[in-house]
């Protein structure tokens, strides 16, 4: 639809217009005379929007940053927590020194030594069912290595703040875990005057091993709370690291006997784990 | 009457306070996007009746009101550009889009040169006014193009 053109007469009202506008113009650029109006404006432009904030923005604000507060405040104690158990493993052969190792020039020789410190790595558990820890013969729990490259884990031991766990089978994004106590499990062992040596078995019990020995062969006496370490002949665990006591002497007939040793690490005690590869 | 009159109102607080918020981050790179005064002239480009002078005097007050500039400033150029859009409205069919956005773009650059003369006379740039004519062609331009490709946007093309 065409629109008229401004006739004569409304050409002389857009003058009228333009020039009250020039007049106002030049008033109130010369003069005060609107700034009351102006202030009121403002004062009202002011008021108001802090009213509207304050009914709708604020409490929304308020609420998001409660809610952000609180969750700032868990993720920093899930992460404080971590920092910590991060710590005690790094400093784990310092802060255990003396249950640990058998003897200080050990510690000293491993902290010393590249190979550990190249291979160390940090884990933490993703699944481990304690029922069947408890319970049954298979002993098994999985892990997550972190910062891991493509290096494989297999045969790397696994320990926690107390002692040795059990060593990685299986890689993969979840590393599997055999335990000490997994009746498939077998680690060499040695007493702590270093004249008995052993092959420990798990019992299938929760910390629980057990080393049978013919008393020909060796004829060591032991007696209940006698330490075990690792004697480090397999080549999986390190030597001279603390296993557990001595808890029952069991002699099977003349020519064999079973001794049970408790460990001291349990893999429940921690969810958080080093893993060493010699 | 009342609603249409609202609603026009709310656009141009809305467009005001657009223009205030976007102005700060343009006048870093020499450019000034009067987007309250372009929003006004589509509209009176668009509408299907005259805007008389009353109507666009008064909507320049309350634009002059609500960003504290001088009673007057934006009253005289909302008058004056409802007069120049009137006059050619039926010209204004003859042209392409380009020649509109130029168009646009032309008085929006005019409108510029005219407000730094009453509000910024000292520091009146012309490479402000070179800068803020071609930024506003472009985005003239770019309005132009969104309602070609985007006709719901717009019901009638710029």
């Amino acid at each position: 639809m065409a629109r008229n053109t401004p006739t004569p007469g409304q050409k002389i009202t857009y003058f009228v217009f333009i020039v009250l506008g020039i007049s106002i113009l030049y008033i109130d650029i010369n003069s005060k005379i609107f700034s009351s109006v102006k202030n009121n404006f403002q004062s009202f432009k002011i008021s108001s929007s802090f009213v509207i904030k304050n009914i709708t923005v604020n409490p929304l604000k308020e609420f998001v940053e409660l809610m952000s507060s609180k969750q700032k405040l868990l993720d920093e104690n899930t992460m404080l927590r971590k920092k910590l158990e991060d710590s005690y493993l790094r400093n784990f052969l310092i802060t255990k020194e003396n249950t640990f190792y058998t003897d200080r020039t050990k510690l000293v020789k491993s902290i010393k030594d590249d190979l550990v410190t190249e291979s160390f790595n940090f884990a933490k558990l993703t699944h481990i069912d304690p029922n069947i820890f408890n319970c049954c013969d298979r002993h098994r729990m999985y892990i997550e290595i972190l910062d891991k490259k493509n290096e494989s884990f297999k045969e790397a031991m696994v320990f926690n703040l107390n002692g040795i766990i059990g060593q990685i089978v299986a890689n993969g994004s979840q590393n599997e875990v055999i335990l000490l106590t997994d009746v498939k499990s077998s680690i060499p062992i040695k007493n702590s005057r270093g004249d008995f040596f052993c092959n420990a078995m798990g019992s299938g019990k929760a910390n629980l091993i057990s080393c049978s020995y013919s008393q020909l062969v060796w004829i060591n006496e032991h007696k209940i709370g006698d330490s075990f370490y690792s004697s480090g002949l397999g080549g999986i665990y390190p030597k001279d690291i603390k296993l557990g006591e001595l808890t029952s002497i069991d002699i099977i007939d003349s020519s064999v006997t079973k001794l049970e040793i408790e460990l001291v690490a349990s893999p429940l005690d921690t969810n958080f784990f080093g893993v060493i590869k010699i | 009457m009342i609603a249409s009159f609202i609603k026009k109102t709310l656009l141009i607080i809305l467009v005001s306070y657009l223009d205030y918020k976007i102005s700060y981050g343009l006048s870093k790179i020499y450019v000034i996007l009067p987007l309250t005064f372009l929003a006004y002239t589509f509209f009176m480009y668009k509408s299907d009746y005259n805007v008389g002078p009353l109507e666009s005097f008064v909507t320049g007050l309350f634009v002059d009101l609500i960003t504290n500039s001088y009673f007057g400033h934006n009253a005289i150029l909302f008058c004056f550009a409802s007069y120049l859009i009137n006059t050619y409205s039926n010209t204004f069919k003859l042209f392409s889009y380009f020649q509109i956005c130029i168009f646009f773009g032309a008085s929006a650059t005019a409108y510029i040169g005219f407000s730094q003369i009453i509000l910024n006379l000292y520091n009146f740039s012309y490479l402000t006014l070179f800068l803020s004519g071609i930024f506003n062609i472009i985005f003239c331009v770019l309005v132009a193009i969104l309602s070609v490709y985007f006709p719901s946007i717009s019901t009638r093309k710029i």
